[in-house]
């Protein structure tokens, strides 16, 4: 399910089958011209992944809007804010909460967050309509729905 | 002399002119609504564009395999290219089925054994939803109605499938 209106009345109709949130973390930054593109790309490259996964899982994800930061910001601020999302969530039956992303910078706070990390590494420039990069993708996709299946 | 080359009076001249005018201007009239009425007839038969998905027929087992391929959509002022994906295998009667794999539950992806659990049967892994090998939901699981079946065609070896038609319940 995504943030829409169609998904969200589903959703209201079936709430004790959706019991997972996932929220995609991404950068963002505009200083320094040699990574503007690879941010750019991680950025689309998440997208997709959380798209992906949405679409193998529909039933039983909710799959909220991104959660930008600024990359450089501090992650104990970050993870405050992101504190603030996952209590919001929980107003509603949510048992999992997945947070994906491809800044390994989360993994060292992975212990602070209330949720469970998705790490990827994930590619640093490529092409999104490629068919390596659609399989890698899929491949991707499915190892991680296997991940969140285990969790249910 | 003269009354012979005047076969054709002034009064029958604009007479021919008119009635000639007069009869454009009705079948200019006429045709569309004609055209309308027999409209149902002319229009092509209801189904969508199908597309080459790149499978041979001789390449499908009685084993279901997944197959995806992608097809244009207009939507609003979007066009997009949407993946598709289908369980394809033949049957008993060597007859080519082609499932869609959304669930009928809440939509998730089944998978042909997904589940060791359950061999021979497709599974859902959202909510243990099953159904048989012929895409009839597994009474007492979450989903109510068999899997959505492809439209199909098959030219010149190679399988073609159209849009997903939804199936009565079980």
């Amino acid at each position: 399910m995504k943030w829409k209106k169609a998904d969200v009345a589903q959703y209201l109709e079936a709430k004790e089958y959706i019991d997972t949130i996932l929220i995609p973390l991404i950068p963002y930054q505009m200083t320094g011209d040699t990574e503007l593109e690879k941010n750019a790309f991680q950025n689309e490259l998440t997208s997709v992944l959380a798209n992906e996964l949405e679409k193998e899982l529909t039933g039983r994800i909710m799959l909220t809007p991104t959660y930008n930061y600024v990359k450089a910001a501090d992650r104990e601020e970050e993870v405050n804010r992101i504190h603030s999302w996952i209590e919001e969530i929980q107003q509603q039956p949510f048992p999992h909460i997945f947070l994906l992303t491809l800044d390994s910078s989360w993994k060292k706070h992975e212990q602070a967050l209330d949720g469970t990390l998705l790490w990827l590494p994930g590619m640093k420039s490529g092409d999104l309509h490629s068919a390596e990069m659609h399989r890698f993708i899929r491949d991707q996709v499915e190892q991680v729905s296997e991940l969140i299946r285990s969790y249910w | 002399m003269s009354e012979k080359k005047q076969q054709v009076s002034r009064r029958q001249f604009l007479n021919y002119t008119l009635t000639g005018v007069g009869g454009f201007m009705a079948a200019g009239m006429l045709a569309p609504m004609l055209r309308m009425a027999v409209d149902p007839v002319l229009q092509e038969s209801g189904h969508g564009d199908l597309t080459n998905v790149s499978l041979a027929v001789e390449d499908i087992t009685t084993d279901p395999q997944r197959i995806d391929w992608k097809v244009k959509q207009v939507d609003g002022w979007y066009e997009s290219e949407v993946n598709r994906s289908a369980w394809v295998f033949k049957d008993e009667n060597d007859e080519i089925q082609a499932f869609s794999p959304i669930c009928k539950h809440l939509g998730c992806v089944v998978s042909w054994e997904g589940s060791d659990e359950y061999p021979d049967q497709f599974y859902c892994p959202c909510h243990d939803g099953r159904y048989y090998k012929d895409g009839t939901n597994v009474p007492g699981t979450p989903p109510l109605q068999p899997l959505d079946v492809y439209e199909q065609e098959v030219r010149d070896g190679m399988l073609f499938l159209g849009d997903a038609v939804p199936r009565e319940g079980a």
